[in-house]
């Protein structure tokens, strides 16, 4: 792959904006409530900023790695500082940018433990950030964990609804992920002779051979498909989702599942493509009977908020589905569903956060006309659920769409079932508006006062990007491609 | 001749011993004079140990061995010795008129743990081992509540006596085996000899007396009553320093044989995973701060048993990084939960609530300290693990890591019950703001900046542990 080195080093200034913005907060004294809110929203206004930047200034026509910075790090067992950017990990980095900013914004009425909820949740996107770019595994381990173990506690603390079990569920299950990660990472490393932990060194053909890559694989997938909810492994999902704060949420269904999904391909695609397409079918099947299983169980809850992670169980399905693939196709529409399924969990989880605050209950049968109530709340809620449903001209769309087109040539059986399981979910989506947005208003909400333009700032942000990125996927898919048709020449 | 300088960093703990000694025979008890001047000459042992790590060379005969290896456990030994006594300012669980003697046996212990790194014939590893030893038992029992203490010195005293005997027995069947207590002597002849029954036996029951310090299961039953029966700083020293210096000892006897014995490695191995199974489980149920310290150093144990037994050179280093962790996040620990129980009672988890409001700092500190003890990046605790476990790796022990990464995370399950005290629990009636000294804040903030530093830049620590373990290749 080419590299372009970077003549200024953006990447980590991308991890450096988060930690300063980390330190500076832990310096402010905690009753300082707003000046907290404001640093916050400087320093991830500042990180979503360059992460535009940087989708916009990579070079599509020289293709291949850019921004590239590398730095030796231990000597004795070749670990490198090794960040860079690509069609497959821009759009990541832009989806944490806005994700990032927006979930600030959204939790600007917090008012419990305002410091400390900031200090974790910008250790935690720092997490983030620092697993998208780098392109070493022991980073990547690194940022894995940096970006889950502040999550216990932002749940515990600040959360709703069973919130230390489902803190805790989700904390050991993703660990558990980790558990399976770092032996295959080690052992990868070590049986390539190597000695390096420098990704694209150990990419080369030939470095693994065909049974050493099905064992790593194996390992890699379940234990990265833990975090991206591939059924079942999915279960700690909806119960976290259920259980954290809106931000949290937002972050967590938005970005951290992608990080799953992402593993997948950064480590245990790039690294064991022998491995990838010895389980691809056996990743088809469970993403498939994701996509199913989270559709029906969706279809049969009452609270909002889980409606939407078994929803996310059912979105993670399509990448899962476009993953197994094998082809071109199937990659740039998993990618592009990463993308697009986290700006539209944003957008849901943060309009659900507004209606929880207002109203207290995110049980569905306890609202009812909330778009006669608060119609600009419930006009964000609404076209989430649209986005979630797939109806075209909104970003998720075109995610589906290629993955199925994909899908249908290599797996024409799995396709049409989940493309009944698709359907179902609209019918349950359709079903959680109607009885939420319309209908009789209760009585005892019709005081509640619609959402005003500042609070909205975060969900118009969403809506914009989701309704551009529907208008013109080319943006995305042009980017995408660089990386995967890339990706597909250099294989064996 | 030999060539004293060599030896001065023993002479100077020696000498600060014989201090306390005299300290102790002055007729008015004074806790505050006592705890300054221990404040004070620890701070200098460790310049002391410092300034000669980069001696060498054999005294008494070639019994003794100054290297690198040895030099840095030295320095590893006066660091643990001064942060045991950084957090001695408030001595309540020990009789005032016993400081001078409590300074006096932690001195010593010390010096015989770094007497201990430096011995290379059987002799003075025993005559160390047992000096350091007898110590830990009089300190167990120094407390003010004779009656807990008295069981746990006994229970303490006993075990220890047992595998010291065995231990004995062992060095003896090795003697007759080799025809030489040297270890160099032992490193040629045993490669051999290694496959014949009885010096495997020689040397597991010369193990059994390191096993007993470090608490490898099945030596690991008088810890958690130790620790239990034991005043809290003499708990913090037995889980710092002591296990340091069972790792160093460790590395060295295991290191003879060459890393030829495929039967003692199997062995090693069964034991290492039963050490984290067991400290790990029994840690999950504990309420009592420092039973749980207790398990999950046993847990630990079979950790850094993971790096000793790749026998490779990666995991010798691996080893020694981990014994730093070791020392850095226990004592983190201790030094909170210490801070946490004003009265010198044994801490609790009761203890911890609502910490984060009583003292930000402590909780922090306990946070990472925690999530360094379970292995999470960035943290001092996931470099050590992550050096060990690619030795295993190294040696082909794919499935001995991935049942060590299994017990991390039933380990997880404990360090965030504590987190969840510290962090979430809310105490039953409002407690007042810990009392915290700048002196208690600046240690704090020391702490958590090198577990995070060290597990963000480990490169010259990596590079020093190496160096020390290049006498093993």
């Amino acid at each position: 792959m080419d590299m372009q080195y970077a003549n200024f080093p953006y990447l980590s200034t991308l991890l450096i904006v988060c930690i300063a913005g980390l330190f500076t907060i832990l310096f402010l004294p905690g009753r300082e409530q707003n000046k907290i809110k404001w640093v916050g929203v400087v320093f991830s206004g500042i990180t979503m900023v360059i992460s535009i930047f940087l989708f916009i200034a990579y070079d599509k026509n020289i293709g291949g790695l850019q921004f590239v910075e590398r730095v030796l790090w231990v000597p004795s067992l070749g670990i490198y500082y090794f960040n860079g950017a690509d069609g497959f990990n821009l759009p990541m980095l832009l989806l944490t940018g806005i994700v990032f900013f927006t979930g600030v914004l959204s939790m600007w009425e917090l008012d419990t433990r305002v410091k400390e909820f900031f200090a974790l949740y910008f250790l935690m996107v720092t997490g983030v950030f620092g697993l998208f770019m780098s392109l070493d595994l022991f980073f990547i381990f690194v940022w894995y964990d940096v970006s889950l173990f502040p999550m216990y506690l932002l749940i515990a603390v600040w959360g709703s609804t069973r919130k230390e079990y489902g803190a805790m569920k989700l904390t050991l299950y993703l660990l558990a992920g980790s558990a399976l990660i770092l032996p295959a990472i080690l052992y990868i490393v070590n049986v390539s002779g190597l000695k390096t932990f420098d990704l694209l060194a150990l990419m080369a053909p030939g470095t693994l051979t065909p049974l050493q890559q099905k064992f790593a694989f194996i390992f890699i997938y379940i234990g990265f498909g833990i975090l991206a909810g591939v059924w079942p492994f999915h279960t700690w999902s909806p119960v976290g989702h259920v259980a954290a704060p809106t931000s949290v949420s937002m972050v967590h269904a938005g970005v951290l599942m992608k990080i799953g999904a992402f593993g997948v391909l950064r480590v245990g695609i790039f690294l064991c493509p022998e491995g990838w397409r010895y389980f691809a079918p056996l990743m088809a099947v469970l993403a498939t009977v994701g996509i199913v299983y989270g559709a029906f169980v969706g279809l049969t809850q009452k609270d909002l908020k889980y409606v939407i992670g078994y929803s996310s169980v059912s979105h993670m399905g399509i990448v899962g589905l476009g993953l197994s693939t094998l082809t071109v196709e199937g990659l740039n529409g998993a990618v592009y569903q990463m993308f697009a399924h986290g700006i539209m969990t944003a957008l849901f989880f943060s309009s659900v956060g507004y209606i929880y605050d207002k109203t207290h209950t995110k049980m569905i049968p306890e609202l009812g006309g909330l778009s006669r109530i608060i119609p600009v709340a419930a006009f964000y809620f609404i076209l989430a659920a649209l986005t979630s449903i797939g109806v075209p001209g909104l970003a998720s769309f075109w995610g589906e769409l290629v993955v199925f087109i994909a899908c249908f040539k290599v797996y024409p059986v799995l396709g049409v079932l989940s493309i009944c399981g698709l359907v179902v979910t609209a019918l349950f989506m359709l079903r959680v508006v109607q009885k939420t947005c319309y209908g009789p208003p209760k009585e005892h909400h019709t005081h509640i006062r619609d959402i005003s333009f500042a609070i909205g700032v975060p969900r118009m942000i969403l809506s914009v990007v989701i309704i551009f990125f529907g208008l013109f996927p080319s943006f995305m898919f042009d980017m995408i491609e660089t990386a995967s048709s890339s990706f597909f020449k250099g294989l064996p | 001749m030999i060539n004293w300088a060599l030896f001065n960093t023993e002479i100077y703990f020696l000498i600060t011993a014989a201090g306390f000694l005299v300290l102790s025979l002055l007729p008015k008890a004074d806790a505050h004079r006592d705890y300054q001047t221990a404040l004070a000459l620890s701070a200098i042992g460790v310049g002391v140990a410092l300034a000669g790590i980069t001696q060498q060379g054999d005294i008494f005969a070639q019994a003794y061995r100054i290297d690198m290896f040895s030099q840095v456990f030295k320095v590893l030994l006066s660091m643990g010795l001064f942060l045991i006594i950084c957090i001695c300012s408030e001595l309540k669980s020990i009789p005032e008129r016993l400081h001078p003697e409590f300074y006096f046996l932690l001195v010593i212990a010390t010096l015989a743990m770094m007497i201990l790194v430096s011995s290379v014939h059987l002799l003075t590893i025993y005559i160390s081992l047992e000096l350091s030893s007898y110590c830990l038992y009089i300190l167990v029992y120094l407390r003010t509540e004779h009656k807990r203490s008295l069981s746990a010195t006994i229970r303490y005293f006993i075990i220890g006596a047992t595998a010291s005997a065995v231990m004995l027995f062992g060095l003896a069947i090795l003697y007759s085996f080799v025809g030489s207590a040297y270890l160099i002597d032992i490193v040629n002849t045993l490669p051999a000899i290694i496959d014949r029954p009885i010096v495997i036996i020689g040397i597991f029951f010369t193990l059994a007396g390191f096993f007993f310090k470090l608490a490898v299961f099945p030596f690991h039953f008088w810890v958690p009553e130790a620790y239990h029966g034991a005043s809290n700083q003499v708990a913090a020293y037995i889980a710092t320093a002591s296990k340091v210096a069972a790792i160093a000892i460790l590395i060295r006897v295991i290191a003879l044989s060459g890393g030829h014995s495929e039967y003692l490695a199997k062995v090693l191995i069964c034991l290492s995973i039963i050490s984290m199974t067991v400290g790990n489980l029994s840690a999950i149920v504990q309420k009592d701060l420092k039973k749980l310290l207790a398990y999950s150093s046993i847990a630990h144990a079979g950790y850094a048993l993971i790096g000793i037994l790749s026998m490779n050179h990666a995991g010798y280093s691996g080893a020694v990084f981990y014994a730093l962790a070791l020392l850095i996040l226990k004592f983190t620990c201790f030094f909170v939960v210490i801070k946490a129980a004003t009265e010198g009672q044994n801490p609790t988890m009761a203890h911890l609530a609502g910490l984060h409001q009583r003292s930000p700092i402590l909780a922090l500190a306990l946070l990472v300290a925690l999530f360094g003890l379970a292995g999470i990046p960035p943290t001092v605790g996931f470099t050590g693990k992550l050096l060990v476990f690619s030795a295993a790796i190294q040696q082909g022990y794919f499935f001995l890591v991935l049942i060590a990464m299994i017990n991390v995370v039933i380990s997880l399950y404990y360090y965030i019950l504590v987190l969840k005290a510290a962090y979430l629990t809310e105490p039953d009636r409002p407690l007042s703001e810990l009392p915290t000294p700048m002196s208690v804040k600046i240690l704090a903030a020391a702490m958590i900046t090198a577990i995070v530093a060290a597990g963000f830049f480990p490169v010259y620590l990596i590079r020093i542990a190496e160096a020390a373990t290049a006498v093993f290749i």
